[in-house]
């Protein structure tokens, strides 16, 4: 296993590709919990590093094959990270970020501190909020901790991860109840409007149409100069792993091709239509502790 | 070649094939265990027709891992980032143990075959 120490914790890192001079370096960061380097290095890696990228996928502290440090999740600690990282792999030019879910708001935190590192950002359904940014990305998380049972816990990872995986679930569960992440994230400090403002990379942000958060896209293309915004009818959330194959397109056009010329169409699939189900637009903390969860709303959304 | 030494050829092709497969199965076999690193993987019989994801369980995660090894272990002579370049996430965990036993076998350099009998 590839294992490199940085910013004093052990990651999983994978780089796959070729290397030199005219080879952009992309690096990809993905979601939180319920998520590790796989999503991105099977959908977008190997097929990137395969059309002539550098690729750097590596699993986040406490995810995946890395370290579960007991502590260490705030956003700051993530760019620290990502920074050992480049500085241990010896990558001293700009380099192209694709991140997803919360691996976005990182890429978005990252340009902003670092943005002489930063070649492009490619953006795939950010939580985007001005304010409340932290309260936003701890809300799944403590409600999970403060208001489920073990069990309740148990289904939701279930329900999350799509299938039952029984291996990578204990592993969320332990991230959740034995480390510092949920409250780390809700110390998250809104990203500052200015800061946002002089972002001068190329931006390419990409939501699905039907994603719970696809509200907060007007919000980000208002904010941040340069961004190319694309919403993909019929998709959710997790558009990363229903759109694979156009996204391939869309990321040979923006980091290979020339982007004068226009990006790939995008044509959504007749009998394919993605919804976001009703149990995580619903899913906020009961007002009653001991008010039982439903399970048929849950159930529901299988379908 | 006359039609017989042709077949005798084949044949000989054959056996080497099949020699080769079952090396190579072994070494897969060896590294999904070693990557899933817990008794079950250790106690089941894992053949050609054995899948990923509803045989052996395997996540998406442990994929990358395997990867990894096999990539230490064949080497630029076997291009696996192209190989799983070419499927998505689902085709990948959904592939049969055979599927990349074959082609790590079509990748490696074959011994001349037909003279060697």
């Amino acid at each position: 296993m590839s294992e490199i120490r940085a910013n004093d914790v052990r990651l999983h890192v994978q780089r796959i590709g070729p290397r030199g001079p005219a080879i952009p370096t992309v690096v990809m960061l993905h979601g939180m919990v319920m998520d590790n380097m796989s999503s991105f290095y099977l959908s977008l890696g190997t097929y990137l590093s395969d059309i002539g990228c550098d690729v750097i996928c590596y699993d986040l502290r406490g995810h995946g094959r890395s370290e579960r440090t007991p502590e260490g999740y705030a956003l700051a600690d993530s760019l620290a990270d990502l920074n050992g990282l480049l500085d241990a792999l010896g990558v001293d030019h700009p380099v192209h970020i694709i991140g997803n879910s919360y691996g976005a708001t990182m890429a978005i935190a990252y340009g902003c501190e670092f943005g002489e590192r930063t070649a492009s950002l490619t953006l795939i359904e950010p939580p985007f909020l001005l304010e409340g940014l932290g309260e936003e990305m701890a809300r799944s998380l403590t409600q999970i901790l403060a208001a489920m049972s073990d069990d309740e816990v148990e289904l939701w990872l279930h329900q999350a991860a799509g299938r039952v995986i029984g291996r990578a679930t204990r592993s969320a569960r332990r991230l959740l109840q034995e480390t510092t992440i949920a409250t780390d994230m809700l110390s998250m400090t809104p990203f500052s409007v200015e800061a946002l403002g002089r972002l001068s990379m190329p931006v390419l942000a990409i939501y699905g149409e039907n994603s719970d958060i696809i509200g907060q896209a007007e919000t980000l293309t208002s904010v941040v100069p340069d961004t190319t915004l694309v919403v993909l009818e019929h998709h959710t959330h997790m558009v990363l792993r229903e759109a694979t194959g156009y996204l391939r397109e869309l990321l040979r056009w923006w980091l290979l091709g020339d982007r004068t010329t226009p990006r790939p169409v995008y044509v959504p699939s007749a009998t394919k239509r993605f919804e976001t189900p009703q149990w995580i637009t619903d899913m906020v903390p009961p007002p009653n502790l001991n008010t039982p969860r439903t399970v048929t709303t849950a159930e529901s959304s299988h379908r | 070649m006359t039609g017989a030494t042709a077949a005798t050829g084949r044949k000989v092709a054959q056996m080497d094939r099949s020699a080769v497969e079952t090396r190579v199965l072994g070494e897969i076999i060896e590294d999904v265990r070693d990557v899933i690193g817990e008794e079950y993987a250790f106690d089941m019989e894992i053949t050609m027709e054995t899948s990923f994801g509803d045989d052996l369980e395997l996540e998406s995660i442990e994929f990358v891992a395997l990867a990894d090894r096999l990539r230490e272990r064949y080497g630029d002579a076997v291009d696996f980032v192209g190989f799983l370049a070419t499927r998505d996430v689902d085709q990948v965990i959904n592939m049969r143990v055979g599927e990349v036993v074959e082609f790590v076998v079509d990748s490696q350099p074959v011994p001349a075959t037909t003279g060697s009998a």
